[in-house]
């Protein structure tokens, strides 16, 4: 397995030098960088395109000035990169500092959500192949195949984030609106769950209702401008996602699995009630890291200590249920603080930007301020990526599930939840893992677009500025972070792949 | 046993054997025979989603095509994309009602300074098209050689096409696509885009072509061509090729939907068509801060871009349906 | 031994009564099953006999229930007390694995890829409330044992792409006896095996009846197995039951017509030439050969590995008129041979001298007019004709690549080619999937027949085949020999169908030959092990006979120093689990 991943990755070490001589070769020749200067009546003009002759390279043979380039990439390797300047002479290096975290937190928030919503959708709709929620998901998937990223993104910042400021403003929701959440929520949720015509009422009534009584009581309580979580609805959060883990993976009868689980949402609990304030008032991100390896320890220790003799899953399981347990606890710190957001940002969804600038605030509320500037570009941004996530999910496991091995299963007497999720899962979970790699490379090249409509200072923003003034540092800067990152994102993918499939470790 | 001498005996013997002597090597009974192509085409004639979609691209088409004519040729559109118009209604509105029904002077609006919106969608339309269609048959033909070469003969061309590959994983085919259209500019023309679009776009549908070729390759009905002593060539266009036309044509349609996206992306970028000529995207990334004040000027070119991608969704959609019935079944 | 028991049918475990089954598909309902009645006592062997579309696998999978949604079922099954038709969901679960338990044809899909054994054998075990955690992995690794897998504790640490196919069937039998079930269906249980491991397998099942008292309901299309494991038998024709009795009295006194066609398609080891009606002329001693292999070596190359030698020094020859049959289990090397033969994989070394010319040495255009000479016939009639072609392009494919006559001429030679295979000159304009699989194979041989090939090489051609089609095929083969005279090189894995019409065998094994000669010497009178081994194995559709001849192959497993494998219950404690407590 080792040698597997250990070729593939020289392989793309390879491909990444080799790319960079094609993208800079043909990056200096799309196009004439001088040619603003020429056009100019700037009587200065003779001497300022000597200065960018100069300054650029200009004079040197196309091969001088790439290996100029290499040497200096390669000292990323010692932690010393030099990317060169760009054509107004700024040092590159400063400029991607900023810019590359704010694209790689973007490129990386919606590649891993699409993987998630992604494969979910397409399992139920594997599940329920040719069900109304089946056609549904393959509609949005089509439109969500025709859609330009660009002109969804402009849809967006006008209807989600104009429209959604101006209502934040006193939030209220009026019955008709209501109602109309709770039906189309209900009516989503009963064809996804499925059963005979009595259930799937059943299944609509209660959804519906139970989002009546919410919405109208978060009316009641303007909760949308100041939500909290708090810690009675944290701990039956956490007690819920304890009992579905238990229910997905072994259910309850294997008592081993279920004490591991219950020892680590317990943890969980009595720990996040006793950090919780300190956590408000002073926390960073080293901190709430170690908050997260605390909980994974303690669930890896209960799932070792308590599984038994089944460990493996039982550890898994733990490991899942503090994962939500820590995800659930974010979310309540995050919404306890919304309300103050407000006060120093009146109108929350911005369109332009990554970051408020000069803003000066709490970790909390720069928290708030990332996600607010992250949220509608990710939306705009994993779109395709969920619905074709969403395809690949529901042909493989439909193409499983005519597997011979899913029929012995079933003689087997075994329930189709475990059937799902035991036999058919993981297998077309397999195929998957190559397309990964090509999906964020579809990521990355959505950015650039995604970049230019909320207007972000971020590689995207490098590449096309620089391509547009055929300037090549720029250019080599974004895809020396990309291609990293797509090369570490492929690595990933081999590693998930080799561990999905036994039959791959040779 | 004993002879049966009972005639009704008899006759049921016989009729037992009869329907024997049929059973196992059945004559073919129906009159009407059928070619794979055949059943193919009856299966998507079918399908009734992708029979509206074709319809309604045609419709786009021939819309596109004969309001402001083509190149020289000119169409029933009075006005161009070029001269500016008295302005009509407020803003430059657009004159199109539906009840009763009446198009007016302007029926998509004016342009900020007064152009006819509706020869700009036009003329965007008719370039998006042909980018798109020259794309889709351009790199479906480098990606069917390659691929069929690459799984045929394995060696260097399927190690290329693992390359190129890979190299995709690491330049997102937009970027490229971006600094090839940024030359293709220098060049100017539709044309040279599409061009430079298509050598972008082939690898996926040659890496889905290496992979039907290389199952098909291990049929028994290439084996047997090879052993007859068949060319290479010969087995890959006569044998291999008919075989994987379903892949082929899916996956073509899929690309052209794909090079309309990347080319109004780029477009919008500003590598890809360049003013004085227009496309979708142009037009969109020229009107964006309209949405408000001028919403038209934002939405008639994004919906043309939806109908048309999504009608030739619905196409590959109804094609892969026709070809692989086997995922109907059940 | 004991005295076979006769069963009444009064107490059965399994039952169907007048079991009905259509299916809706897109071109109307297809009746599956038509009101058949059958049942299966405890330590009973019913077998369930037919060839394909018969109706006999959708017959066994409605005992557990899991036809898919398009099915209408109408009658009962029943599987002990319970009416599988008017089962919950839950409760049908709860039968399944538990109190019915099946075993698939295909070893190397049946089990998931990405689990361990162990942990597939446990699943159904905690499922149904048999074993739990420690326990539950002890007895998977006591039912490996049982099965005859050595090493188990380390077996059931594997995934299943590490064991060999015989292995996993064995991993499939011990699953459907986790749970020690009332009844098992096994569906083919064998037919995707070699012989050696086939009879391994029955000896297994039958131990398994015996011992446990499980009955047993024994889908398949072997006369053979059929004669070696059932006590009665239900022969299925087009979903209804034609014929029924024990065995002995369908076997050797068929009253259904298509009983008797049936059992007279079956080819018979030690029956010889003239089987199915014609006999293939005796070759002269003198005649030249046809085709002269020499110490033939082929290499498969594997990535990081050492090359395997699939094919190891062989040397043999075929005459002009005369078919040799080339024997083995998988993984002889024995369709390497062919493919080397025809150049569709390289040798390593050696010579192949087909008519005196060294088709290794040949390139081009020699090589080219050589191929000419050499017809092929493949296995899988699905797979060897082109699906775009129609039939009269395909038989004129090989004329059209050597360029020979025109395009009337062509025809006129695939009309004669059409009438020599007896297919009606109509099919000329049909499509490949519009033909039965007998009638495909028979363009197969039309098109090999194009050309006038001196030599022709057939590499299983009847295997797909139901064996009426293949008795057909067969006498159809040998008759076109007798016409054409062209020499055979006869690749089989069946030594009935080789006994039928070769001249004379060569046997292989792991690449290497092991005996070779006339058919009556290496037939009746084998003097290498292997070759007494793969006889003995080979099951006759005859129970007396049958019989004799297992106890003949007990006597020489034990004469090699091997033991007979049979169910070891040692370690299985199924007596301690006391009576059966669930609903």
């Amino acid at each position: 397995m080792l040698k597997f991943i250990a070729k593939r990755l020289g392989i793309s070490l390879a491909i990444l030098v080799l790319g960079s001589l094609l993208l800079y070769v043909l990056v200096i020749n799309s196009g004439d960088p001088l040619q603003d200067l020429r056009e100019s009546n700037d009587p200065n003009r003779e001497n300022r395109i000597r200065q960018r002759i100069e300054n650029m390279g200009l004079d040197m043979p196309w091969y001088e000035r790439y290996w100029d380039w290499l040497t200096g990439a390669s000292r990323c390797l010692v932690g010393q990169c030099d990317l060169g300047t760009a054509i107004n002479g700024q040092s590159v290096n400063a400029l991607v500092a900023t810019a590359a975290a704010s694209t790689l937190r973007l490129v990386v928030l919606a590649s891993l959500l699409a993987i998630v919503i992604g494969v979910i959708l397409g399992i139920i709709t594997a599940i329920r192949q040719y069900s109304g929620f089946d056609y549904g998901v393959t509609l949005f998937a089509f439109i969500a195949f025709s859609l330009p990223v660009f002109w969804l993104g402009v849809l967006l910042k006008h209807y989600a984030a104009i429209e959604f400021n101006n209502w934040i403003v006193d939030a209220d929701l009026s019955w008709p609106v209501i109602l109309a959440v709770a039906a189309v929520l209900a009516f989503i949720l009963q064809a996804a769950l499925g059963g005979d015509l009595k259930r799937r009422l059943i299944t609509f009534a209660a959804v519906a209702l139970g989002i009546v009584a919410i919405l109208t009581y978060f009316d009641l309580v303007t909760w949308f401008r100041r939500p909290a979580i708090g810690i009675p609805v944290y701990v039956l959060g956490v007690i819920g996602a304890a009992v579905l883990v238990i229910v997905l993976t072994s259910g309850f009868h294997n008592q081993r699995v279920r004490n591991a689980v219950a020892a680590t949402a317990g943890v969980a609990l009595v720990g996040y009630i006793a950090v919780r304030g300190f956590l408000m008032t002073s926390a960073t991100i080293p901190i709430l890291l170690v908050c997260f390896v605390a909980a994974i320890a303690v669930a890896v220790a209960a799932g070792q200590l308590l599984g038994g003799f089944s460990r493996r899953q039982a550890t898994l399981a733990s490991v899942v249920t503090a994962l939500l347990a820590s995800l659930l606890a974010i979310a309540d710190l995050l919404l306890s603080n919304w309300s103050g957001y407000l006060k120093e940002q009146p109108r929350p969804i911005p369109t332009i930007g990554s970051a408020t600038p000069n803003y000066e605030s709490t970790f909390w509320m720069h928290s708030l301020d990332a996600l607010t500037h992250i949220v509608l570009p990710t939306v705009t941004l994993m779109l395709i990526s969920i619905a074709s996530y969403t395809r690949y999910t529901r042909a493989s496991m439909l193409d499983v599930l005519n597997q011979d091995y899913i029929r012995t299963a079933r003689s087997k007497g075994i329930s189709e939840r475990k059937v799902i999720t035991r036999h058919a899962l993981r297998n077309s979970l397999i195929p998957l893992a190559t397309i990964v790699a090509f999906d964020f490379a579809g990521l990355i090249g959505g950015a650039v677009i995604t970049e230019t409509v909320f207007g972000w200072q971020g590689m995207g923003n490098l590449f096309r500025t620089g391509l547009a003034a055929v300037d090549p540092a720029p250019v080599m800067a974004f895809y020396l972070v990309t291609g990293t990152a797509a090369v570490t994102m492929n690595m990933l993918a081999d590693i998930a792949y080799a561990i999905l499939d036994p039959r791959i470790a040779r | 046993m004993t002879e049966p001498n009972n005639p009704a005996q008899l006759d049921q013997v016989h009729e037992a054997e009869y329907e024997i002597e049929s059973m196992p090597d059945e004559v073919t009974t129906t009159d009407k025979s059928y070619s794979q192509g055949r059943l193919v085409l009856r299966r998507f004639l079918r399908h009734r989603g992708a029979m509206i979609s074709l319809t309604f691209l045609i419709l786009i088409a021939l819309l596109a095509i004969t309001s402001i004519g083509f190149g020289p040729i000119p169409g029933w559109w009075s006005k161009n994309h070029v001269d500016l118009y008295p302005i009509q209604e407020v803003g430059g509105a657009p004159t199109l009602t539906l009840w009763p029904f009446s198009i007016g002077e302007h029926p998509f609006g004016q342009s900020t300074i007064g152009k006819d919106y509706f020869a700009l969608v036009m003329l965007g339309t008719q370039n998006s098209l042909a980018i798109a269609f020259t794309v889709g048959i351009a790199a479906t033909i480098i990606g069917t050689l390659v691929g069929a070469a690459a799984g045929y003969f394995r060696g260097l061309a399927e190690a290329f096409l693992m390359r190129v590959t890979d190299l995709f994983i690491i330049i997102p085919t937009l970027v490229l696509a971006a600094v090839l259209g940024r030359m293709a500019g220098n060049v100017g023309g539709i044309f040279a885009l599409a061009g430079m679009l298509a050598l972008v776009s082939w690898t996926g549908l040659a890496r889905l072509v290496r992979g039907e070729v290389l199952s098909l390759r291990e049929r028994e009905f290439v084996a047997a061509a090879r052993a007859v002593g068949t060319s290479p060539w010969r087995i890959i266009v006569r044998h291999i090729l008919p075989n994987a036309l379903g892949t082929i044509i899916v996956n073509a349609t899929l690309l052209i939907s794909a090079a309309i996206l990347v080319e109004t992306a780029l477009s919008y970028l500003g590598f890809g068509v360049r003013p004085p000529n227009t496309s979708l995207g142009l037009l969109i990334s020229e009107n964006q801060n309209a949405l408000s004040t001028r919403p038209w000027l934002f939405w008639w070119p994004g919906v043309f871009i939806v109908a048309v991608a999504l009608c030739v969704n619905f196409i590959g959609d109804g094609l892969r349906d026709a070809f692989d019935p086997r995922q109907q079944m059940d | 031994m004991t005295t076979t028991p006769r069963f009444t049918g009064e107490n059965p475990v399994l039952k169907f009564d007048k079991l009905d089954v259509q299916f809706r598909t897109e071109f109307g309902t297809v009746h599956a099953v038509k009101g058949i009645t059958l049942s299966v006592e405890p330590g009973e062997v019913m077998a369930l006999v037919g060839e394909s579309g018969s109706g006999k696998s959708v017959t066994a999978t409605t005992a557990l229930g899991l036809l898919p949604k398009t099915a209408r079922i109408q009658g009962d099954t029943r599987v002990t007390d319970k009416s599988i038709g008017q089962l919950s969901g839950r409760q049908l679960r709860s039968l399944r694995g538990n109190r019915v338990a099946m075993v698939f044809q295909e070893p190397m899909t049946a089990l998931n890829p990405v689990i361990t054994v162990g942990e597939q054998l446990t699943e159904a075990m905690e499922v149904h409330g048999v074993a739990f955690g420690r326990d539950a992995w002890d007895r998977a690794v006591d039912l490996l044992n049982a099965v005859g897998i050595p090493n188990a504790e380390r077996r059931a640490k594997q995934f299943p792409h590490e064991l060999s196919g015989g292995m996993r069937q064995r991993v499939v039998i011990a699953m459907a006896l986790a749970c020690d079930p009332d009844v098992i269906i096994a569906d083919e249980p064998t037919t995707a095996l070699d012989v050696t491991v086939q009879a391994e397998i029955l000896d297994l099942l039958r131990s398994l009846k015996d011992k446990l008292n499980t009955g047993i309901l024994l889908i398949t299309h072997n006369m053979g197995v059929v004669a070696d494991m059932a006590d009665n038998v239900a022969v299925m024709f087009k979903g209804t039951i034609v014929e029924r009795g024990p065995v002995e009295q369908v076997l050797l006194q068929p009253q259904h017509p298509y009983t008797k066609r049936l059992l007279a398609a079956v080819p018979r080891l030690g029956e010889g030439h003239g089987q199915f009606g014609v006999a293939p002329n005796p070759v002269e001693p003198t005649a030249e050969a046809a085709l002269d292999v020499r110490d033939l070596v082929v290499e498969y190359h594997r990535a990081g590995k050492k090359p395997f030698r699939a094919v190891d020094g062989v040397s043999f020859d075929v005459r002009r008129g005369e078919i040799v049959g080339l024997v083995g289990e998988s993984g002889s090397g024995k369709s390497t041979i062919g493919r080397a033969l025809l150049g569709l994989i390289p040798s390593k070394s050696g010579e192949v001298r087909v008519l005196d010319q060294n088709l290794l040495g040949l390139r081009g255009h020699e090589l080219k007019s050589l191929r000419k000479r050499i017809g092929v016939i493949f296995q899988d009639p699905a797979a060897s004709l082109n699906p775009r072609f129609p039939i009269g392009d395909v038989i004129a494919e090989p004329m059209s690549v050597h360029k020979v006559g025109n395009a009337k001429e062509r025809e006129a030679r695939v009309h004669e080619l059409l009438d020599a295979v007896q297919l009606p000159r109509s099919v000329y304009n049909r499509y490949p999937h519009e033909l039965s699989g007998g009638q495909r194979q028979r363009v197969s041989i039309a098109r090999a027949l194009s050309l006038s090939p001196d030599l022709l090489v057939a590499d299983e051609p009847t295997s797909a085949l139901d064996v009426s089609v293949q008795a057909s095929v067969l006498a159809m083969f040998t008759e076109l020999q007798r016409e054409f005279g062209f020499a055979c090189l006869f690749i089989s894995h069946d030594l009935a169908v080789i006994d039928s019409l070769a001249h004379r065998v060569v046997v292989m094994q792991y690449g290497k030959i092991v005996e070779k000669g006339t058919r009556e010497d290496v037939l009746l009178h084998p003097q290498e092990e292997y070759t007494r081994r793969l006889l003995a194995a080979a099951p006759v559709p005859d129970p007396i006979e049958q019989r004799e001849r297992r106890e003949a192959r007990y006597e020489l497993l034990k004469e090699l120093g091997d033991e007979v494998v049979e169910l070891d219950t040692r370690e299985l404690d199924y007596d301690a689990r006391g009576p059966r407590t669930e609903s």
